[in-house]
């Protein structure tokens, strides 16, 4: 008897410590702002502000007040920046909806002026599903940043020219008109890819696993960004035959980057809870394929101190955007991305540079979870004979379904003609809708 | 040629002292492309702006004063009022595009600007796209100088142009992008001017057929190539110093060949085509673009490229003639060769007339380009198949001749010792001298091949450039160039008669039909190359 009673004692305590120390953590996170700037996809919508200019989104302090100061100065320093962003998030949102309509948890968002955070708090835990945010939304920017670039609407993409810089004009090196006409510029890719780091996370400078974790779910959608440039040439020599041949490195659709992070959703690994401890440094082995991780192995201490040595480097060189290759040569806090996560089950291989991460199996996203911000699979439409999560059992949670018979009338057949018009016959057809109980 | 040339009465230490700093000079060509020019040509690719047509302004243009509305929208709606928008969206590509917060421009050091156009086009399970669908754009090239007013574009040239669009979906999956091929857009043979604006409409009309069935179109991205400036100043610098020295290599040539008793033969007049051939390529007129509007220069590149290139085939050809002719023909000149020389004929004039075709036209109109039309890619493959014929006749000819030349050389190389002093060093020099050139081609031409598919192999891998510090695309070209004008100036200096006299003309203890054939050679107008006279003793026999 009594023995019972110290064990529900016992309960009862470790429940409550529990509470407590997850009512900490959630005090912790509600000052965490990395992600708060995912918010501006909504403060620039059209039908707030009717001509979009960048001059006028910059009034609109709303928006504003979800950035943190570098990356506020970010925005001021790269005019066009901020409706390139706000484009970004807006597309990983809708690619996000697109890759998840058919699981439980369907990317829903929330009104972001009355919660804290565009998806909901499902964000401030270690999910898969937060690990795919992170990747879609950072995929986005790059992505977004890197077409603004070539359409010219942010003037001031850089010019890297650091791997062609021999000219005469090295001494008196300003970068700039002369190096452009010695030896042409860079990609657009570059200038998004850095402008996201800087951008994106500028957030996650702790040295906990969780902001590990984001960074390392930030750099994969970079990378899948990069990875998905495909090549095209031009053949120009002597009567256009290919003595000279020029190739540029073509930016691919948004959709199929979605694609390949959905897939790297499904085989995401699951990273070892734990203190900085776990961390692993890790010498460029993995990521030797990739330029942007040239940088060798440095020890933790150093760490912290480039880290603010790249704060004030990126304040002289206005935004950090701007400081071009040579600032990433010399290393400024580039050693931020040198760690490498720990598989859970150690016998898995260690994630790689493209793969996703998480910290906690997700929950069943079945019921709603105020607590998470999720809102159930109540109301949702199955798919009655499919096996897959759009099937009613998974996606209902063995809750059951009800059917019903509706007359569908949907477009078929289109044509679609410039400019802006898609002419289609009408396909009218029964269907048979389930809905989850 | 018969009194023997320089190459064989060099002494091995000096010959080796010549080859080996004509190496070093190829070294240092190649290191000069690799390590100095970057690459050879630069893009930037640029994403059309969507502009609305404003009917004040005939230029639509999206930075600077008076820049047009954008057309943000793109989203598709079945509206039952007629598609009136298409004339009025204008794909807008302004180039430069501007960088680090400056506005570029472009520098006549940049040459040349190509255009090429990239159509993203969504994939519908439902719609149906053509193939091969053909499209007309009404394009318009304006151009504007640095001091201009911002909307003072000045008229280049206008054309309401058809291209083959190529659009195919290997995913078929919907809201993919269909893969379409690229569309040449224009070339400008001169970039004199400091900005370029080019505005495209894409018109629709449901009746004729114009763009109808274009699928659903999203974004229209131009890829602008120019060359590098640094390139070209590399290329030039190299051509004016190759220049002077290949001038000065055919004057001393020409005096050391009209000091002789004899008329110039056959070989020395093509040695000095060649050199003429090339002293018009390494001409440097290419300065006079940095002052003068020269739009001509793509297509007078393409024809000195050309000439060179006739000249160096027939000089092949003839000289492994020269080598084997085996008739007594006294008088041998071009016409002797005739049949051979015709497969280069037929092969550089179909392609200059093809380059005409192309180039030519683009002169009147930078939009212009024979692929365009179905009847112009048909005549443009003709032409290029002939060259291609012509090609492959031409190296089986000289592949046959070269072989002959050999049978011939190991046929007689047996009876060698048992010939006399002065006989025997005239063919072993005659032999020499056709090995030698045959190495120092074969050499030149193995790589040059090896140097052009090493470059295609490593254009699949993006990032050669960045990780290595040698840029591989220049480095082949300069390397080449130089390989090239080394190789003529080796061929002038080497095979420019000797004057010094045959060692074995002094000792004339031989047989008489020896000694008549022989002393005849030296004082013959015939140049009747060595072998051909080796080949005929057995008639005198």
């Amino acid at each position: 008897m009594k023995a019972t009673i110290v064990i529900k004692a016992i309960v009862l305590m470790t429940l409550v410590v529990d509470e407590i120390s997850r009512a900490y953590c959630k005090h912790r996170e509600g000052k965490y702002k990395g992600t708060h700037w995912w918010g501006i996809a909504k403060a620039g919508e059209p039908n707030n502000l009717a001509p979009m200019t960048p001059g006028l989104m910059l009034m609109d302090s709303s928006s504003l007040m979800l950035l943190r100061n570098k990356q506020r100065r970010m925005i001021r320093e790269h005019p066009g920046v901020l409706q390139a962003i706000s484009k970004g998030v807006n597309m990983a949102l809708q690619e996000c909806q697109h890759q998840f309509r058919n699981r439980r948890w369907n990317c829903s968002t929330k009104n972001f002026l009355t919660g804290k955070n565009l998806f909901g708090k499902i964000v401030d835990r270690g999910f898969r599903e937060t690990a795919f945010i992170y990747a879609i939304t950072s995929a986005g920017v790059t992505h977004a940043v890197s077409r603004a670039c070539a359409e010219g609407v942010i003037e001031t993409c850089t010019c890297d020219t650091t791997h062609q810089r021999r000219g005469p004009y090295i001494q008196n090196s300003v970068p700039g008109v002369k190096d452009w006409e010695w030896g042409g510029c860079s990609d657009n890719i570059d200038f998004g890819y850095k402008f996201s780091r800087m951008f994106v996370d500028t957030g996650e400078r702790g040295r906990s696993l969780r902001e590990k974790m984001n960074l390392h779910n930030n750099e994969a959608g970079r990378m899948h960004v990069q990875s998905e440039m495909k090549q095209e040439c031009k053949c120009h020599g002597m009567s256009g035959s290919c003595t000279v041949k020029t190739c540029w490195m073509r930016l691919p659709i948004f959709r199929s980057i979605g694609d390949n992070l959905k897939d790297r959703f499904d085989g995401a690994s699951r990273v070892m809870v734990g203190n900085a401890g776990g961390l692993r440094r890790l010498r460029s082995k993995d990521n030797a394929q990739n330029k942007h991780y040239e940088q060798d192995q440095q020890q933790d201490q150093q760490e912290q101190l480039q880290d603010q040595l790249t704060e004030q480097q990126s304040q002289q060189n206005g935004g950090g955007g701007g400081g071009g290759g040579r600032g990433r040569r010399r290393g400024g806090g580039r050693n931020r991305y040198n760690f490498q996560l720990k598989p859970y089950d150690p016998q898995l291989k260690a994630p790689g540079t493209k793969d996703l991460v998480y910290l906690e199996p997700s929950p069943g996203f079945c019921d709603p979870n105020p607590r998470l911000g999720v809102l159930g699979t109540h109301g949702r439409v199955c798919n009655e004979s499919s096996i897959g999560l759009d099937g009613c059992d998974l996606m209902c949670c063995s809750r059951g379904h009800k059917t019903h018979q509706a007359l569908v009338s949907e477009r078929c057949n289109c044509t679609f003609l410039w400019c802006c018009e898609v002419k289609c016959s009408v396909c009218q057809y029964r269907k048979t809708v389930n809905t989850c109980l | 040629m018969a009194g023997g040339v320089i190459l064989e009465n060099l002494s091995g230490k000096k010959l080796f002292v010549l080859v080996s700093s004509l190496l070093f000079c190829q070294l240092a060509c190649f290191l000069i492309g690799g390590l100095v020019a970057p690459t050879p040509s630069a893009t930037d690719m640029v994403l059309a702006s969507k502009c609305l047509y404003n009917h004040s302004n005939p230029w639509s243009y999206i930075r600077g004063e008076g820049k047009c509305f954008s057309y943000q929208s793109d989203i598709y709606k079945d509206s039952p009022v007629a598609n009136t928008m298409a004339n009025d969206i204008i794909f807008t590509f302004q180039i430069p595009t501007p960088r680090d917060g400056q506005t570029l421009d472009y520098s006549r050091w940049q040459q040349y600007l190509i255009g090429v156009l990239n159509f993203d086009i969504e994939y519908h399970i439902d719609t149906k796209m053509d193939r091969n669908l053909e499209l007309t754009l009404d394009t318009k090239l304006g151009y504007r100088n640095v001091g201009d007013k911002d909307g003072d574009w000045k008229l280049f040239a206008t054309s309401v142009e058809k291209r083959n669009l190529d659009c195919v979906s290997e995913e078929k999956i919907d809201g993919h992008n269909y893969q379409c091929g690229l569309v040449p857009l224009f070339e400008l043979g001169s970039l004199h001017h400091d900005y370029y604006l080019i505005n495209i409409k894409i018109p629709v009309d449901e009746r004729n057929g114009i763009n109808f069935g274009l699928g659903h179109l999203k974004d229209v991205w131009l890829v602008v190539i120019n060359q590098n400036g640094g390139f070209t100043s590399v290329w030039l610098y190299m051509k004016t110093i190759f220049f002077p020295f290949i001038v000065a290599i055919m004057i001393w040539f020409w005096n050391r060949v009209h000091m002789l008793a004899r008329k110039p033969v056959l070989l020395e007049r093509m040695l000095m085509t060649i050199g003429f051939a090339l002293t018009l390529l390494n001409l440097p007129v290419e300065f006079l673009t940095l002052s003068y509007d020269m739009p001509f220069m793509l297509l007078l590149q393409d024809i000195r490229q050309g000439i060179f290139y006739a000249a160096l085939l027939s000089f092949w050809l003839i000289f492994a003639g020269e080598h084997l002719m085996i008739q007594d023909s006294h008088q041998k000149n071009l016409q002797t060769y005739w049949k051979h020389l015709s497969a280069v004929a037929v092969g550089c004039i179909s392609l200059f007339v093809f380059d005409i075709c192309e180039r030519g036209a683009q002169l009147k109109n930078p939009f212009y380009s024979i692929w365009a039309t179905n009847s112009g890619t048909n005549l443009a493959l003709t032409f290029i198949i002939l060259a291609a014929i012509s090609g492959g006749m031409y190296f089986l000819f000289l592949s046959y001749m070269i072989w002959k030349v050999f049978c011939n050389i190991s046929a007689r190389r047996s009876a060698l010792p048992s010939m006399s002093n002065a006989r025997r060093l005239h063919y072993e020099g005659s032999i020499y001298r056709f090995k030698f050139l045959m190495i120092a081609t074969l050499l030149c031409a193995a790589l040059t091949v090896i140097g052009f598919i090493l470059g295609q192999a490593s254009e699949g891998h993006w990032k050669w450039n960045e990780t290595n510090n040698l840029n591989y695309a220049s480095a082949f070209l300069v390397g080449v160039y130089g390989m090239w004008n080394i190789y003529i100036f080796a061929l002038i200096v080497l095979y420019s008669p000797s004057h010094k006299h045959w060692p074995s003309e002094i000792d004339v203890n031989n047989s008489s039909s020896d000694t008549i054939e022989f002393s005849r050679l030296p004082t013959e107008p015939t140049e009747m190359s060595s072998l051909a006279s080796f080949s005929r003793k057995p008639a005198f026999d």
